[in-house]
């Protein structure tokens, strides 16, 4: 079996606010030296989700696939110790300032190129822009079916058995192969690799795709292909107002807050 | 400001106290038997009583030579199984030599239990003054020096029979406290060799005893019994058997009986040092020997980590051939797990039976390891089970603290931190089975370089509103290194801040690296991942001496002991200190004034890193005692016997398993004393405290306070108001979730 992996590196989504600065201008976020680079906590399960499988399959090729700068090799580089067994970064200047559909297109042509890959597993978001959107289009661009958000996946009888995360609980769903899973926090944390590992992973040489390679005209992808037009990044002003209710009794108090509230269309 | 109870013994000379009275009473003896008027004619018969023939007792100790040659070389070929260590036994041999005489023959260590170190120094000293002589009976007889004659022979009688009665004296101790008081560490792991070693201990002395009484009153008391009276205890019993007319025959076969059950069950006893954990006369003083000559605080380097195979201890040859020679050291007195704040909390760790599972372990495996070696066999996969995970458990580990109560008090100077450590980079770096929260301290202290997971603090929150804060940039004397818990972690602001304050006051140079600091590593290296350590500990070295910083004022003793034990290991050799000490000094040099009157109560806690393992204990008792108002009362652990808060040793970032948590144990000292304030070091305890307070006292009315010193020190400086502490602290954010 041949399982892709997609993994994103994203500024890390725990940085506290106070470091979080925006370029207004330009619409970006301004790279501080407090902002990590880290591997979308999602894409980490996934890849564990993926991990799984392998071993409990054995025989199992496992690709990680990343589009982003180069500095996305980490992302890569930390699938590859957790076991994975290559790694493709898909960067090209191209690339740049595209939406969740060029990214999803440039994932999918690689996907393609690898040509025999029986599953792919992604982050059910990328915890920066939390689209979610990224596997369902990739699903979209191969003609695969889909199931999101999962909180189990085994393979069974050739087919993968997902347990798909739904409001009060989960279904079960099985898909044939190939397809395509996004998995969920549920799923269970990434496992910690073995030094081992980590250093096998350093020694391994990952390989770079351009939108050339992958027959992509950059005029698809990228700025220039996106849909998507972001208007105004910026950080939202967070107001705390603390209003004390004035009144004799505490019977008087709770008429005068229930009077604001209503005011306020919150009752 | 007043001190209550003091807590730690004076420095002890080499051979300590309790020779002083055996000493004096030796040398009255010794200044009665030259006051006799003559003793002319006094010898001492040889072979009296024709008991054995001539060399039968060589014979004896030929075969009990044979004996202990042959034990020793099989341990010794097991713990050749292990790898070579760290620190090379041929250096630093003249402090190698005064810890074997201080450590192993002084026992300097045993005395921390007064009891039994009275106890052990009675049946040591005995043992030690009976095999001289014996010896000198020897040399006496056999090679015919005839010098045990005149005086000289009563005054060997005389301390004959004091340093046995010392014995039975010893013996009755360990009896008492075995059988009739029941303490509580003997039943841990009693096995049958204890009841052998001190039973056989008591009758020997008691039928070298009574030889000699058979012998008194057949040779002495008939001819001069002034004579006699030097063997004082002998001349006691001798009159007493005098009581029932037995005849002369009758005494003789008693002595004859008498002298072979006292020469057999010496030699069986001696024989036992092959079987038991008598061995630990040798053992103790060697392993004193072999005592480290650096900080415990330091833990080794793994050489070359990037072309090895396995990183941690996995299997019992990994240890080094040290902490296997230790495994067989261990007494099994129990005193580290007595003092255990991991088994004081009920949690799954004992370090006693650590290392005894860890001897068994060797003894059963070791054989074919070594077997494997020789025959070119895979000595890993001869071990049936897995040390690490079946022999000793994963909790086990885990639930160290790294405090090193237990090598403090450990007799024999097993070193249990190392050994447990090494263990855990063997399940972190080659096995990847970490507790969940230890995991993510771990994968934050990878991508975000600090190990609080989830703060929402800036390295530069704490600045605020402190006027400018100057950069480190090489021009001022000192760098003061706030730390990750210092920066990062909101119950540690108001110390970071009060640090800084009192820096600023004394006006000293100094500067803070903001932004660009990183963690130091400590707590990725006692977790385990000694790699991650490595890596992080390379940059900071290079940070510093890009820099050029020269001396570093921390207020964290992790950072502390880091900086100034292990940086040294990376070619950073810097000039460290803690804030304490700091602060102790520029109190006493008068460049700050503790002005301000603070009244208050205060217990102080020591920190294992600031105190155990660099032996600072003066320098905050200093400062408290320099507060105009602050009064300590010290809790029962403290100094170099203080308890942990808890948090050592990565613990901070993992759930405890167990009947309770280390820091309500604590706290609960704490509040004991009555004090109104906890005072101290380390930004760690500090939040072990803070969490455990509410625990202990659910009231808040009344509750104990934890501070920093500094946070103490800077209302005393600044006055009332004028220090942050005054206060009241919200929250511990940053904790673990
Ligand atoms: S270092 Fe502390 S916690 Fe660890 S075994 Fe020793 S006494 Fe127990
Ligand atoms: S390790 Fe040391 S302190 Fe612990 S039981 Fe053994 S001899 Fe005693």
């Amino acid at each position: 079996m041949h399982l892709v992996v997609c993994a994103k590196q994203i500024p890390d989504p725990e940085t506290p606010p106070s470091a979080f600065k925006i370029d207004p201008a330009k619409n970006e976020v301004i790279p501080a030296p407090g902002i990590a680079l880290v591997l979308s906590q999602f894409d980490g399960i996934a890849a564990e989700a993926a991990l799984r499988i392998k071993e409990a399959a054995g025989d199992t090729k496992i690709t990680v696939i990343s589009m982003g700068a180069e500095s996305a090799q980490q992302a890569i580089k930390q699938v590859l110790a957790m076991g994975a067994d290559e790694g493709v970064l898909l960067q090209d200047p191209a690339f740049d300032k595209g939406d969740p559909h060029t990214t999803a297109k440039v994932l999918t042509a690689a996907i393609k190129k690898l040509g025999d890959v029986d599953a792919v597993f992604c982050g059910r978001q990328a915890a920066d822009w939390d689209w979610g959107v990224a596997g369902i289009l990739i699903a979209e661009g191969l003609g695969w079916p889909v199931s999101i958000i999962a909180k189990g996946v085994t393979l069974e009888d050739g087919k993968v058995r997902v347990q798909r995360v739904i409001e009060d609980g989960y279904e079960t769903v099985d898909l044939p192969l190939p397809a395509v899973v996004t998995v969920s926090n549920e799923f269970g944390e990434p496992r910690y690799p073995k030094l081992q590992q980590i250093m096998q992973a350093a020694r391994k040489t990952v390989t770079t795709w351009k939108a050339a390679d992958l027959g992509l005209d950059p005029g698809e992808v990228g700025a220039a292909g996106a849909r998507l037009k972001l208007e105004r990044l910026y950080v939202p002003e967070k107001e705390g107002k603390a209003e004390i209710m004035q009144g004799d009794t505490p019977a008087e108090q709770a008429q005068q807050l229930v009077a604001k509230l209503q005011a306020a269309k919150i009752l | 400001m007043s001190v209550e109870s003091p807590a730690e013994g004076r420095p002890r000379r080499l051979v300590g106290g309790w020779w002083t009275p055996a000493v004096g009473t030796s040398v009255l003896g010794l200044y009665g038997a030259f006051q006799l008027e003559s003793s002319e004619g006094l010898v001492r018969h040889s072979f009296f009583n024709d008991v054995a023939p001539p060399g039968a007792v060589y014979l004896l100790l030929a075969a009990l030579v044979g004996l202990l040659v042959y034990g020793f070389m099989r341990h010794a070929s097991l713990w050749m199984i292990g790898q070579p260590h760290h620190q090379s036994m041929l250096r630093d041999v003249p402090q190698r030599m005064r810890n074997a005489m201080r450590l192993g023959l002084a026992q300097d260590k045993v005395r921390r239990d007064r009891y039994a170190g009275l106890m052990h120094w009675c049946i040591f000293s005995s043992i030690i003054v009976l095999t001289f002589v014996t010896a000198q009976v020897a040399l006496n007889d056999d090679l015919q020096l005839n010098f045990l004659r005149g005086n000289y022979l009563l005054f060997f009688r005389f301390y004959g029979d004091l340093f046995g009665l010392i014995g039975l004296i010893g013996v009755g101790m360990a009896l008492n406290r075995r059988y009739f008081q029941d303490y509580h560490r003997m039943r841990w792991d009693e096995r049958l060799e204890d009841h052998l070693i001190i039973f056989g201990l008591g009758l020997i002395l008691l039928t070298g005893f009574f030889t000699q009484t058979m012998r008194i009153l057949v040779e002495w008391i008939p001819a001069h019994e002034d004579w006699a009276r030097y063997a004082f205890v002998s001349y006691g019993f001798a009159k007493f058997v005098e009581l029932f007319d037995f005849t002369e025959g009758q005494i003789l076969s008693a002595h004859r009986f008498m002298w072979w059950g006292h020469v057999g069950l010496a030699f069986s006893w001696l024989g036992l040092i092959v079987f038991s954990r008598l061995d630990h006369m040798f053992f103790a003083p060697i392993n004193a020997f072999f005592l480290r000559t650096d900080s415990p605080g330091r833990l080794a380097r793994i050489e070359n980590i990037e072309e090895r195979e396995v990183f941690g201890v996995g299997q019992v040859q990994d240890f080094t051939w040290k902490q296997l020679f230790e495994l067989d050291a261990c007494v099994r007195c129990g005193r580290c797990t007595e003092v255990c704040p991991a088994n004081i909390a009920g949690q799954p760790l004992s370090p006693m039976h650590l290392i005894m599972d860890l001897k068994a372990h060797l003894s059963a495996v070791g054989p074919s390891v070594q077997h494997a070696g020789h025959t070119g066999g895979d000595t890993r996969a001869v071990s049936p089970v897995a040390m690490v995970g079946d022999v000793i458990k994963d909790e086990t580990l885990w639930a160290c603290r790294t405090c090193f109560a237990c090598v403090q008090e450990c007799p024999v100077m097993i070193e249990h931190v190392p050994t447990i450590v090494d263990m855990r980079r063997f399940l972190v770096m080659d096995e990847a089975r970490i507790p969940a929260t230890a995991q993510q301290a771990l994968e934050n202290l990878e991508t975000r370089g600090h190990p609080w997971r989830g703060t929402s603090l800036e390295r530069t929150s704490w600045m605020e509103g402190l006027g400018e804060v100057p950069i480190f940039d090489g021009s001022q004397e000192y760098l003061y290194w706030v730390g990750c818990s210092g920066s990062l972690v909101e119950r540690n602001l108001p110390v970071t801040r009060a640090v800084f304050r009192l820096l600023r006051e004394s006006g000293s140079t100094f500067g803070v690296l903001g932004q660009e600091e990183t963690c130091n590593g400590d707590p990725a290296r006692r977790l385990g991942n000694e790699y991650l350590y490595q890596i992080l500990a390379e940059q900071l070295v290079q940070t510093f001496k890009e820099k050029n910083v020269q001396r570093v004022i921390t207020n964290c003793p992790h950072c502390f002991n880091t900086f100034k034990n292990e940086y040294p290991q990376f070619d950073g050799n810097f000039e460290v200190l803690h804030h304490t000490e700091f602060l102790s000094g520029a109190l006493k040099d008068g460049s700050l004034q503790a002005t301000h009157r603070v009244d208050a109560s205060v217990t102080y806690h020591d920190s294992c890193y600031l105190g155990r393992a660099n032996g600072v204990f003066d320098a905050p008792r200093e400062i408290l005692e320099l507060v105009p108002g602050a009064t300590l009362t010290e809790m029962r652990r403290s100094m170099s016997k203080g308890l942990c808060c808890g948090a050592g040793g990565g613990n901070m970032w993992q759930e405890e398993v167990g009947e309770r948590r280390v820091n309500h144990v604590r706290t609960e000292e704490a509040v004991g004393t009555g004090a109104q304030q906890v005072i101290s070091n380390c930004p760690f305890c500090i939040q072990m405290f803070e969490d455990g307070v509410p625990a202990i006292q659910p009231e808040e009315e009344g509750r104990i306070r934890p501070f920093d010193i500094a946070e103490l020190l800077e209302q005393s400086v600044f006055g009332p108001g004028g220090g942050e502490a005054a206060q009241p602290v919200t929250s511990t954010a940053g904790a673990p979730d």
